[in-house]
């Protein structure tokens, strides 16, 4: 079970200690010290943001994680991160989310350096982690294409050996707030003949490299952090190549590792349900039966995710790797999320239209929690897809 | 308290003297000799529990018990349920957490069957109603009371305390309607029956019993939900086994979620129950766990009954087993509209900011 340190416990007067030394505290002190850390340097304007942010609104918080040494948790120290243990790690995203600290453009952080640490050079290592840690690169993720989403092994963008370059044609889709990134790390084939996960590579291109181009996307909620990505004749040194070519796939897939516990996070629902309930008082009808039922049954849902996410935690605590049965928590999480988000709109009236939160508050914002509840049925592997893993990888179902 | 490595290995050692009556491989053939008669339990078997010490887990040590906690009593209940174990364990582990020192040697040993009588109305959970205790005599109705016709005793609830009745004590009338899983509810009818007085409130034992009956749920659709996954593997259909479909896997994936859903509720709420002494707290643990294991049981024999195809409607089949326990356990010691409503009544909102 997960312990917390009771809401409302005053840690003004927690001392935060070096960065090198927090993993070495106990899990309930560190948890306090996150808490105090966060109220001393995170922007309260940031809190709870309704969308993604963009570099330019993150950029304090990212300098200033940056010059505290926070930026990197998962990071063994020698490479210049906190070195938390997976729990602690977790502890620290639980406390991260309470707080509505807003995601930062970090896929340097949790995608590109534990790649390079894990398969890169030596001189991909001295190059690239230090300036992951100041701020200077920031990436972005080249991984889904137009015809290859949920299906992702089969991509066809294409990168071609010309002396001791890669030349890369092809489109990348769903790049994420890639008009901040100054790198992007993408998949790439260069086999055609080999069998389809067989065939893809992982190269790392400077976005100002030419024949890139980037396109937003504008998404149902009016944002615009997807991209599309163009490559047309783009040239990058062959040294820009992670690991041995055609491994890509494999070095893809050990990445998710653990991050696929927080996709189950209760955390989202949990906000949710706070939105709902001061809506319902806003509307007036906090006391009416039939709402109070609707919303006790998705209250004890979302406690029960709670007690289940609780139990993949403990298997981390205890250091055992995480089975395919963590993609039900993914499943039931983002579908609590969205049946929250249909009670909101329904119990709003013809509120539930308007383009901009209620009464100038943006804690009263049906159609957009709604809108915003949209894509995580569908990222991270779509709930299809996590269920054809439970049913083959868990059930044991053939075919 | 216990240590963690402690407690699992206690909740192992629980696990396998349960496989020994009841063996998650062994057939249905004993359950069915056992339906639609009376005592609707065998008498031989019960005795083997209680040589196991089953009834006294929850009892003090120096009552005759083992001390044991809460989540020791449902890994317990959830293997009975796998198995559809008809023998009354629940309500005498109640009647033995209730009853004083005096009463337990003949309980816990298996030479008599107390049974407790508590409910009033159809869809409760309220401990004690209208039946009362005056000159050491009982006056009332009780309703819906499991296995009465196997008892030897009836431990009443009466306001503020409880009441000792012999099954044939002058002016308690007992009529029998049989359920759907080939047991049977009684009507207890007092007319200054006489009773010995016993101290005590019933309100914690059946908040225990309560979880422990949804534990015994979640035995039972997690053992039929494996054998619907069998029958998937096995069964042919267009020349592949039907556990190929897309769509029977993605309801197999849902309803395996609802098995683990349900699997910690119910260990959240025991280890509220071995932890907490705060009613509120306790009693919103269990009406979560009896809430989720309630709709879950349902909907997941129900659906294992669709996933069988024909064969799943006919009583010949085990599968038709489950869904007839789901229909008679998942509303009694309080339906899942009834707990929900509960929980909203006393569990304190937690938010997240």
């Amino acid at each position: 079970m997960t312990k917390h340190v009771p809401e409302g416990t005053n840690v003004d007067s927690v001392a935060i200690p070096p960065a090198e030394q927090l993993d070495g505290l106990d899990d309930e002190t560190f948890r306090a010290v996150v808490r105090r850390f966060l109220e001393l340097n995170y922007p309260p304007e940031l809190r709870h943001p309704p969308k993604r942010l963009h570099l330019a609104e993150n950029r304090p918080w990212y300098t200033k994680l940056s010059e505290q040494g926070w930026l990197c948790p998962s990071w063994p120290r020698e490479y210049g991160g906190l070195g938390l243990s997976s729990i602690k790690q977790i502890i620290l995203t639980e406390e991260y989310e309470r707080y509505g600290v807003a995601r930062t453009n970090d896929h340097g952080i949790i995608m590109v350096g534990p790649l390079l640490i894990e398969h890169g050079t030596e001189e991909q290592k001295r190059f690239f982690l230090p300036k992951i840690l100041s701020g200077e690169h920031i990436w972005c993720q080249g991984y889904s294409e137009p015809n290859a989403g949920s299906d992702l092994a089969s991509l066809r963008t294409e990168a071609v050996l010309d002396g001791d370059e890669y030349v890369i044609n092809g489109q990348k889709i769903w790049t994420t707030l890639a008009m901040d990134a100054n790198w992007i790390f993408l998949l790439v084939r260069t086999n055609k003949q080999a069998k389809k996960q067989e065939g893809i590579s992982f190269l790392l291109v400077p976005m100002d490299t030419p024949g890139i181009s980037v396109k937003s996307i504008i998404t149902l909620d009016m944002h615009d952090e997807f991209c599309e990505t163009f490559f047309d004749n783009v040239r990058v040194p062959a040294r820009n190549l992670v690991g041995q070519p055609n491994k890509g796939w494999t070095m893809a897939k050990t990445l998710l590792g653990h991050e696929r516990i927080y996709l189950g996070s209760p955390k989202l629902s949990g906000y949710a349900l706070g939105r709902l309930k001061l809506l319902a008082e806003h509307m007036g009808i906090s006391e009416d039966p039939l709402f109070r039922d609707r919303y006790t049954q998705l209250r004890l849902d979302l406690e029960d995710l709670r007690s289940l996410y609780g139990r993949f935690v403990d298997i981390v605590r205890r250091g055992e790797p995480l089975g395919p049965d963590v993609s039900m928590l993914k499943v039931w999480q983002t579908e609590l999320f969205q049946r929250i988000t249909d009670v909101t709109v329904e119990i709003a009236g013809e509120n539930a239209a308007l383009l901009e939160p209620m009464a100038g508050n943006r804690e009263l914002n049906p159609a957009g929690l709604y809108l915003q509840a949209r894509p995580a049925t569908i990222y991270g592997g779509s709930n299809e897809i996590q269920r054809n893993i439970l049913a083959k990888n868990v059930l044991a179902l053939p075919g | 308290m216990e240590l963690a490595e402690d407690r699992g290995e206690s909740l192992r050692m629980i696990r396998d003297s349960a496989a020994g009556i009841a063996p998650r491989t062994g057939d249905f053939k004993r359950i069915r000799a056992l339906r639609f008669g009376e005592p609707g339990f065998d008498p031989v078997v019960w005795r083997q529990m209680c040589e196991m010490g089953w009834p006294g887990l929850r009892v003090p040590e120096d009552h005759g018990g083992s001390s044991l906690g809460v989540q020791a009593f449902c890994a317990l209940c959830e293997e009975l349920g796998a198995c559809l174990v008809p023998e009354p364990l629940i309500q005498i582990a109640m009647a033995a957490r209730l009853l004083p020192a005096t009463h337990l040697s003949t309980l816990l040993g298996g030479d008599r069957i107390i049974i407790p009588a508590w409910q009033e109305r159809a869809n409760s959970i309220e401990p004690f109603g209208a039946t009362v205790l005056a000159g050491n005599k009982v006056s009332g109705r009780k309703v819906f009371v499991p296995f009465a016709a196997g008892a030897d005793a009836f431990l009443v609830t009466v306001p503020g305390q409880l009441a000792l009745v012999a099954q044939d004590a002058p002016g308690l009338s007992v009529t029998i309607e049989g359920t759907q899983d080939g047991g049977h509810f009684g009507t207890l009818q007092f007319d200054d029956t006489p009773a010995e007085p016993i101290e005590g409130d019933a309100g914690t034992a059946l908040d225990e019993a309560t979880l422990a009956t949804a534990a015994y749920l979640l035995g039972v659709m997690d053992r039929a939900f494996t054998l619907t996954l069998e029958y998937l593997k096995t069964r042919q259909q267009f020349g592949r086994v039907i556990g190929s479909f897309q769509a029977l896997q993605h309801r197999a994936a849902d309803l395996s979620i609802q098995v683990a859903l349900t699997r910690a509720s119910i260990e959240s709420a025991a280890v509220a129950c071995d932890s907490t002494v705060d009613p509120a707290i306790r009693k919103a643990a269990v009406s979560r766990a009896k809430a989720r294991a309630s709709d879950a049981a349902m909907n997941v024999t129900r659906q294992c009954i669709q996933l069988h195809g024909g064969i799943g409607y006919t009583d010949e089949y085990d599968i038709g087993l489950f869904l007839r326990k789901a229909m008679v356990l998942s509303n009694l010691y309080g339906s899942a509209a009834l707990h929900r409503t509960r929980f909203a009544a006393v569990a304190p909102e937690q938010t997240d900011e």
